[in-house]
């Protein structure tokens, strides 16, 4: 059987149905000609995606962030931004691009880093958005399928990724409007999506439970998800492995 | 979508949107330039987001689009004086490591437009066939095509060794 470059393009790029995939890889463990054509298709999307990859983690320049900030305001209640409403008053986007060049998100998680020394949810590093406190200590400890009536945070669900990560959803109570999607990386949870859960009473038609993941956020799990999210033994097996895959 | 949800959603995009616009355009001043136009365009258009259509696919095309005006106008500005593109090739003082960088942002800058910009949406940012081809406002088929001849291309500008940088 030959395959034209079109279908091992697809098949590299993660663009062929399950059958046609399994033809192309049974046909390479005995065709090598066909094996060197996928590695070299292959290597270049790695060469290509190696060589981008470390503007993702560059710092987000200011203006970027005054770009979104510039049409902030008004913001209206049930938003991630009014959760301290008192706060905002207390620093213009100008100081704030000043003070934290390197954020991304920054009028979104300004409640949360403001917060108080040791006591932020979410950190900014070098333009990353990692949960930290109480946040990061969730992630790493709570399981899903053990909620806890009490706990600060509630764990939504849990998946591997398509980036060879683990990821989980979160609701953080006490705010009782944020929820997000944070993934396990080298430098700990990085937050993937923020969003806000509407508040009891100011559900929309789109938002049945409180517990609901905005759909901001469920698209995100959508975009990342690989197979299926984990059960209670899986979820448990890869909190001992300190979700590492 | 209310403005916070939407101002939430590009905002974590923003990395992303940044190496986009560094894959088509190589100078990073450039590249946020358009990052910067896109935000502005996007929130002064939020009502054209329809509820159904992801913010990920608008937010590249309006990159996208961003970067072909800025092109045209420079075409424009430059038609009497220069070729196009000129400015784009000039050579970069980096040496040694850096040769496998530089010949990458070469390779990608010579690619045509259209094949640069599917090269980037699919190969780089990793977007389906499907939502690349949404983003470009082209069917599959030619999408498809552009990855190929773009594929090829880089290919033949990178040479034939499979190294993994």
């Amino acid at each position: 059987m030959t395959f034209s470059d079109e279908t091992v393009m697809a098949y590299v790029d993660g663009e062929l149905d399950e059958a046609d995939r399994a033809a192309v890889e049974a046909a390479m463990r005995d065709n090598a000609d066909l094996a060197r054509r996928v590695e070299r298709q292959r290597a270049l999307r790695t060469r290509l995606q190696d060589h981008f990859k470390p503007v993702l983690s560059e710092p987000i320049p200011p203006r970027l962030l005054d770009a979104l900030a510039a049409r902030g305001a008004p913001r209206p209640s049930g938003s991630i931004v009014a959760l301290r409403p008192r706060a905002r008053a207390h620093w213009s986007w100008r100081e704030w691009g000043a003070m934290a060049a390197s954020l991304v998100a920054g009028a979104l998680i300004a409640p949360f880093i403001w917060r108080g020394a040791g006591s932020s949810e979410v950190e900014l590093q070098q333009g990353q958005l990692l949960a930290a406190g109480t946040l990061g200590t969730a992630l790493t400890r709570q399981l899903a399928s053990e909620p806890s009536a009490g706990a600060a945070i509630q764990i939504g669900i849990s998946f591997p990724s398509r980036t060879d990560s683990y990821c989980r959803t979160f609701v953080l109570r006490q705010h009782d409007s944020l929820a997000g999607l944070a993934c396990h990386e080298s430098e700990g949870w990085r937050i993937m999506a923020l969003g806000a859960v509407a508040r009891p009473g100011t559900a929309g038609p789109y938002r049945q439970a409180a517990s609901e993941m905005p759909g901001g956020i469920a698209h995100a799990v959508d975009e990342m998800i690989a197979g299926q999210t984990l059960d209670a033994a899986a979820e448990r097996a890869a909190r001992a492995r300190g979700w590492q895959r | 979508m209310p403005p916070d949800d939407l101002i939430g959603e590009i905002a974590v995009l923003l990395p992303r949107l940044r190496r986009f616009a560094r894959a088509l355009t190589r100078d990073p001043h450039d590249a946020d330039d358009l990052v910067q136009v896109a935000v502005e365009r996007a929130l002064a258009r939020a009502n054209q987001l329809l509820a159904d259509a992801g913010v990920t696919g608008w937010m590249y095309a309006i990159v996208r689009n961003a970067w072909i005006d800025e092109r045209r106008a420079r075409a424009r500005r430059a038609r009497v004086l220069v070729p196009e593109e000129l400015g784009e090739h000039v050579a970069d003082p980096r040496q040694g490591s850096a040769a496998d960088a530089l010949a990458i942002e070469d390779a990608m800058q010579r690619l045509p437009q259209e094949q640069r910009e599917a090269v980037a949406l699919v190969l780089i940012e990793g977007l389906s066939y499907k939502e690349a081809a949404h983003v470009l406002d082209v069917p599959i088929g030619t999408l498809t095509s552009r990855i190929a001849r773009g594929r090829s291309a880089l290919q033949e500008m990178l040479g034939e060794d499979s190294r993994t940088p």
